[in-house]
């Protein structure tokens, strides 16, 4: 009896354990051989801005960069420029606020590929193309086009519906759960920065979630008109002459390269790329 | 009427004073009063909203918010042009004049930046095969005034030229074209430099010395001559 118990109560951890690791990680693969992983609902903070400042002892450290040093090394802010740098940043902090992601939704593992647009659309528009570069991320594609890919698809394949993630389901798979902005040391682990060219696709670490090359090698599209603000707005616009575009791409850097940057298209254009959302 | 006229002389001779210093066979790019004709680029990692102004006659460039930077861009491509445009830098801070510039800021860059390499010939967003430095600059830069610069940029491969208060500085031709897709033409860009992140990151570093607080570029007389009309 105690043996029986026992077993029942480890199956039971076992399987719960399962649906728990499950829930959030659970990826499936489409008829074009798309990976995308579902994401659970939850909250984050969008648009905390407080800009650092430092004391003038800081800037002394920092005199090893060689744009400070081109500047005169150890020069930092005199007790006047100090205060107005405290001043400034305080004045300009903004706390951000609550975005409530209230569905369960997949997001595509990685960025739309010259392979999948070419099953999905019969036609690649892609600035860095060749025989072999079926793995390499789609690029110089307008929001438009990026439209069209998800309509062709969901004709397709008729019964699940495929979109363009909003910017906040974009930002929140892509703060896979941290609250803060990103060390430069991971974005660089994680992001196709500072090359001439874009990657194959997963080539770099995945985020907490398994998503790849969310930050880098080439900038994704999103569903949301530009508000033209540094973040966006709580109720994003309903139109506009711009449309968003997140994660930067190979000509980034540490920078822009993080999933606060809130930009806009048209950008490059031989940069500019996808990632897609199939609802639950 | 008469202080109309008197008012409306003082404007004439206010706006072709403006115009005037363009050199003969120039086209103004900028026309004093405010930014038609350029836009701020949203995909630079220098910030995606700028604070570029027109004051009493000057393209002002002055951080706002706090540590964001932006880069200003002409709405129009150019292949091969010459460049004519007058500065006026603050110093501390890190600013540069972009040439052939793509959407998201890849660039040759003329640095400006004092005290440091104004006039040298720099990469922006991209590694460029050639720079250049400015030489002689203690006897031509006139300090805290308006100095002129004349760009010139031509080829495929470029060729680029600067002057600085008519004096040759360097001439530089690169051995390749270095920009990604190999551009052959580009927008003329102005940058005001980040100095600070959205928020401070272990492991990261910001940029303090790049932008004095209430530091500012002044640019005006900016006209540019289209070589590949010719």
């Amino acid at each position: 009896m105690i043996n029986i118990t026992s077993r029942i109560i480890v199956v039971l951890i076992i399987s719960t354990a399962t649906i728990f690791s499950a829930w959030g990680q659970k990826t499936i693969t489409n008829s074009i051989g798309m990976e995308l992983i579902l994401i659970a609902p939850g909250n984050m903070m969008v648009g905390e801005f407080k800009p650092p400042y430092v004391v003038p002892e800081d800037t002394v450290k920092d005199a090893k960069h060689p744009i400070i040093m081109a500047m005169g090394e150890g020069r930092g802010y005199s007790t006047r420029e100090f205060e107005l740098a405290r001043q400034m940043a305080t004045a300009d902090s903004k706390p951000g606020f609550k975005v409530a992601i209230k569905r369960p939704y997949y997001i595509g593992k990685y960025e739309v590929t010259q392979g999948q647009w070419k099953k999905v659309m019969g036609s690649n528009p892609s600035t860095f193309k060749s025989d072999d570069t079926d793995d390499l991320p789609v690029e110089s594609i307008t929001w438009d086009q990026a439209q069209a890919f998800v309509a062709a698809l969901n004709k397709m394949e008729k019964t699940r519906r495929y979109r363009l993630p909003t910017e906040f389901e974009w930002e929140y798979a892509a703060r896979s759960g941290r609250t803060g902005d990103i060390p430069w040391p991971e974005i660089q682990k994680s992001a196709n920065l500072n090359k001439k060219t874009t990657l194959r696709v997963g080539e770099m670490a995945p985020n907490a979630w398994g998503l790849y090359d969310v930050l880098g090698n080439v900038w994704e599209w999103v569903e949301d008109y530009y508000n033209e603000k540094m973040f966006a707005d709580p109720v994003p616009k309903k139109n506009g002459n711009q449309h968003v575009l997140k994660g930067a791409s190979f000509t980034g850097d540490v920078k822009n390269a993080t999933y606060m940057t809130h930009a806009a298209g048209p950008g490059n254009g031989w940069d500019i790329g996808l990632r897609i959302l199939m609802e639950k | 009427m008469k202080i109309p006229y008197i008012l409306f002389i003082c404007i004439s001779l206010k706006a072709s004073l403006v115009f005037a210093q363009i050199p003969e066979g120039f086209v103004p790019l900028f026309n004093g009063q405010d930014l038609d004709g350029w836009h701020i680029s949203r995909t630079s990692h220098q910030g995606t909203t700028g604070n570029f102004y027109v004051d009493n006659g000057v393209l002002t460039a002055k951080q706002n918010p706090f540590g964001q930077g932006s880069v200003l861009l002409t709405d129009k491509k150019y292949a091969d042009f010459e460049l004519y445009i007058e500065a006026k830098i603050d110093s501390f801070c890190n600013g540069g004049i972009f040439i052939r510039s793509t959407e998201s800021a890849q660039a040759y860059q003329i640095e400006l930046i004092l005290p440091g390499k104004t006039g040298a010939l720099l990469g922006e967003a991209m590694q460029i095969s050639q720079s250049a430095d400015a030489r002689d600059m203690e006897r031509v830069w006139k300090a805290d005034d308006w100095n002129s610069f004349r760009i010139r940029m031509t080829g495929a491969i470029p060729t680029i030229t600067l002057w600085i208060n008519d004096v040759m500085m360097w001439e530089v031709t690169q051995p390749k074209n270095d920009f990604t897709a190999g551009a052959v033409s580009g927008m003329i860009g102005l940058q005001l430099h980040w100095s600070a992140t959205y928020q401070a990151l272990p492991g990261g570093f910001n940029m303090p010395g790049a932008w004095r607080p209430e530091g500012a570029h002044r640019f005006r007389n900016i006209g540019i001559k289209n070589l590949s009309e010719k």
